[in-house]
């Protein structure tokens, strides 16, 4: 490869990525303004960190945003990645029908799935809660992780599989060794991605959370009507730091191994 | 070399939900988890609490609740009268407690969802002053206790305004003044913009006769070119970071904006202005009954009442609570509302009757 | 004989169609049957037809909201193609360690609080933000540049909000070409930016459908972003659905609003599968 086109490359995913983390760094910097308000910058102080480790408001709602997060993000990838699998093997049209109905949950306002769940919910009598939050997290969060996923099932090289086919492959064999390793990094994206959607829903968890469970996003946007304090900056402080640290730590590891690996 | 970039991505997914997932287990012991939540009728000591969030109802007031009496609050926290609507009547048997604006009492009450509260559980209530008590929307006290007040008037930089060239702003009519170009800040809703092009004009809030809604149309369209933002939460940050001078808020905000710039003073519209009392309502299904009057009445000691006027910067409900005031809370006109202030204020009433044509107008307002 | 073949061949995707049917099947009827019907005085919903909510969908005004909804929508699908389909195209050219590295970092930032996301945004744009200062402390401007509150800030805002998904997308179909096609290309002669239009871009048009769905459809209903970047100066049709829902007490108009706001991109959609469609990736409808 010649250098130039490899420069530019460089300089312009290093501008993507600068402009991508500046306001997430002036959050970070408005977690030490001695002012509630993002309108001043009256001076430095740590107060907001203290303010937030003797909160157990805030640290109850992180827990179950986390949970409900991680949970979700399971149970689509899963239902996700069979939808897209599935898909592989169906008639033309039933593949378009699947199309069709996965981009429904994106489709329906918000409001709209949120009052029409809270009733649908309270008919069946579910518990409101955990579960409630993570079926209709889930709701919205599979069409990613198929979309994304089939994406990449499309790149498969057809003649691979029918070769495993040919070779007297069973079905199941087939998806085990071949193409979920191969999709393995996509579903493992979309499975980020859906992290990041549950972790940020706020309309449909105020109707789907029970009287005792508030989820991070609801208590922050729920605190509007009296301020939004900068210990919520301190708190998205630290789990960026925290998954920054994790991200880093598994780096090191993963290369320790390769160099193990290569001698 | 596939293989392993996907280790290494699994490693590093498998790490992520493991801190988090040890995170959100880590103190399940805490019977406060989501688990609980269908416990029924009030087998055990706790109560559910629905209202807005943060510190609407300060932690430090349910805390001290929380040791002095055993029983545990549950906070739920929602963003909009409409939202407790929805929530507190597809599930009555799921909440005791929740605090709603005025209309919104007017509206369960008819909807028969709201419990007559027992006077003789509530020896407290007679701390509640009477100016608030006996409104529209709860004639005979039966249904809700006034908790907190607020009022929107006008937040002023006069400085600012006469660094413009403008004359002093007293009133509404004020904010028409062409030297204001892009410097007014206003609540976003269409009721509250409408009332306030009406009370400028010498009218009354909803209005309905199509003669006077059109001069006041025509009058808000004339009011365009000076508003540089409409926001509902923050507007008092318009006025910190200097660009509006002048802004039309509740109260509590004001009082904010105030505390961050000295030089902000408040203008109460001789005009008039709209009042808003939130307040507490039982649900009709209520499953912990008497611990809700346990609370209602712990809410309504008067140092208690007091305590929470100061960390929220609502006007007080609370009568006996006076003398728990600080002095600068006694002397802020913003906190203790002067009599003539609060008698030259009226609610909103029938909002939904008026809406549909409004928020038409409004639109039209914005997409010019 | 061919049915039951067709049936089994079906089956494995059945649960989900069913599960995702049922869930939002429910609720779009709901939504459906909502928008016709009345409302009482205080706001409640009573069972009686009217069509007066569609009457109002179609008013000059509100016409004018799915307009700028659409033009909101539509120039936010552009701008994060634009800039993210060269992320996503480098990045999947990286050695593959620093790949992974890069996709994580470009979905972590979307782990905090789009709120606070916004309000980030304007600690650098607003009047007394960090832009303004920089500049003024530079000496570069004499008065505050008034960056908010304008079309340009919320697009700003939607684009930035939405921009991973169009980036995944793409970086997903990217991922794999063919390398001897491309080398081919080149041994053929045709210049780099050729093999780019004829080879590397078709095959990328399903992931960049992909990305455009997932970009589209949510900015029509992102009201905070509107409310908070473009100081509630302009309406958008996520903010009259929600007001409608909350505020304005009128459940069956924000029903009508909603399936208006369905129709609008499911015609988008239609259209645009018809446009894709010489490419034989017609990935949606």
């Amino acid at each position: 490869m010649n250098t130039k086109p490899k420069r530019f490359r460089i300089f312009y995913l290093s501008l993507f990525f600068v402009i991508l983390y500046i306001p997430v760094l002036s959050v970070i910097l408005y977690s030490f303004n001695q002012s509630p308000s993002t309108a001043q910058w009256t001076g430095f102080t740590m107060d907001w960190y203290k303010d937030l480790f003797q909160d157990r408001v805030i640290v109850e709602a992180f827990k179950i945003s986390i949970l409900v997060a991680v949970s979700t993000s399971i149970l689509s990838a899963i239902l996700g990645t069979a939808a897209a699998i599935g898909t592989l093997n169906v008639t033309k049209r039933m593949e378009k029908t699947i199309n069709g109905v996965m981009i429904l949950p994106l489709l329906v306002p918000e409001v709209a799935l949120g009052v029409s769940l809270l009733l649908f919910f309270t008919a069946l009598k579910l518990p409101f809660g955990y579960l409630t939050l993570v079926l209709s997290h889930s709701l919205f969060c599979v069409p990613y992780v198929y979309i994304m996923v089939q994406l990449r099932l499309k790149e498969i090289d057809k003649s691979i599989i029918e070769a495993a086919k040919d070779l007297g492959a069973a079905k199941w064999q087939i998806i085990k060794t071949i193409i979920l390793p191969l999709i393995m990094p996509s579903i493992l994206t979309a499975s980020l991605l859906a992290v990041a959607i549950s972790l940020d829903d706020v309309v449909i968890s105020t109707y789907m959370a029970g009287p005792t469970s508030t989820t991070l996003p609801v208590h922050v946007f729920s605190m509007m009507r009296v301020g939004v304090t900068p210990k919520i900056n301190a708190l998205c402080t630290l789990i960026l730091v925290g998954t920054f640290v994790i991200v880093g730590f598994s780096q090191f590891i993963s290369k320790k191994s390769n160099q193990k690996e290569s001698i | 070399m596939r293989n392993t970039k996907i280790k290494s991505i699994l490693a590093i997914a498998l790490s992520i939900i493991l801190v988090f997932a040890l995170a959100g287990c880590g103190n399940s012991g805490e019977p406060n988890g989501s688990n609980d939540q269908i416990d029924g009728n009030g087998g055990s000591k706790q109560i559910n609490l629905m209202t807005w969030g943060g510190d609407f109802i300060p932690r430090e007031i349910i805390s001290q609740f929380e040791e002095k009496t055993g029983i545990k609050v549950n906070y739920k926290e929602v963003t909009s009268n409409e939202d407790m609507q929805s929530l507190l009547e597809a599930n009555p048997d799921q909440y005791d407690l929740a605090v709603v604006t005025d209309y919104m009492v007017d509206i369960l009450r008819q909807n028969g969802s709201l419990e007559k509260l027992d006077k003789s559980k509530l020896s407290n209530f007679s701390n509640i002053n009477p100016v608030y008590q006996g409104n529209y929307y709860d004639e005979n006290n039966e249904y809700s206790i006034p908790y907190a007040v607020s009022i929107s008037f006008l937040l002023v930089n006069p400085e600012a305004v006469a660094a413009l060239g403008a004359d002093p702003i007293t009133s509404y009519k004020d904010l028409w003044q062409e030297e204001l170009k892009d410097k007014i800040v206003l609540i976003d809703w269409s009721v509250e913009i409408m009332g306030l092009v009406l009370k400028s004009l010498g009218y009354e809030y909803n209005e309905t006769d199509p003669v006077k809604v059109a001069e006041a149309k025509e009058k808000l369209f004339e009011l365009r070119d000076n508003i540089v933002r409409f926001e509902t939460n923050t507007p008092e940050d318009s006025l910190i970071n200097g660009e509006a001078v002048a802004g039309f808020m509740y109260s509590n905000q004001a009082v904010k904006g105030q505390a961050a710039d000295e030089k902000l003073e408040p203008v109460f519209p001789e005009e008039g202005m709209p009042i808003y009392i939130d307040s507490f309502v039982m649900s009709h299904k209520a499953p912990n009954r008497d611990h809700a009057y346990e609370f209602l009445n712990f809410i309504m000691e008067p140092e208690i009442s007091a305590r929470i006027s100061v960390i929220t910067n609502f006007a007080s409900t609370n009568s006996a609570a006076e003398e728990y005031l600080p002095e600068d809370f006694k002397n802020n006109p913003m906190l203790n509302l002067p009599d003539e202030v609060v008698e030259n204020t009226s609610f909103y009433i029938n909002v939904a009757e008026v809406t549909e044509e409004y928020d038409h107008i409004y639109t039209e307002f914005k997409m010019r | 004989m061919l049915k039951t073949k067709k049936i089994k061949q079906n089956a494995p995707v059945v649960p989900v169609l069913i599960w995702i049917g049922f869930l939002v099947g429910v609720p779009l009827i709901y939504v459906l049957a909502l928008s016709f019907l009345s409302r009482d005085h205080l706001g409640n919903v009573v069972l009686e037809f009217t069509l007066d909510n569609y009457k109002r969908v179609v008013d000059p005004v509100y016409l004018k909201v799915f307009y700028s909804s659409f033009l909101l929508a539509a120039l936010t699908g552009l701008i994060t193609l634009l800039i993210g389909y060269p992320v996503a195209y480098f990045t999947a050219n990286l050695e593959s360690k620093k790949r992974s590295l890069a996709i994580i970092l470009i979905i972590l930032p979307f782990w905090i609080s789009s709120l606070l996301r916004t309000y980030g945004w304007i600690i650098l744009l607003g009047n007394t933000g960090l832009i303004n200062n920089m500049l003024l402390k530079l000496n570069i401007i004499q008065q505050p540049l008034n960056m908010m509150y304008h079309f340009g800030t919320v697009l700003v805002g939607t684009t930035y909000m939405l921009i991973p998904f169009m980036i995944i997308a793409v970086f997903n179909s990217v991922g794999k070409l063919d390398r001897s096609l491309l080398e081919a290309s080149y041994d053929l002669g045709a210049s780099k930016w050729k093999t780019f239009f004829n080879i590397t871009l078709p095959l990328t048009v399903p992931g960049i459908a992909g990305g455009f769905t997932l970009v589209f459809i949510p900015s029509l209903g992102m009201y905070f972003i509107s409310d908070l970047l473009g100081g509630g100066m302009t309406i958008f049709l996520g903010n009259v659905i929600n007001t409608q829902a909350t505020r304005g007490r009128n459940k069956p108009l924000a029903a009508a609003f909603s399936v208006g706001m369905i129709v609008l991109v499911l015609i988008v959609l239609f259209i645009y599968s018809r446009v894709i469609r010489d490419k034989k990736e017609g990935l949606f409808l």
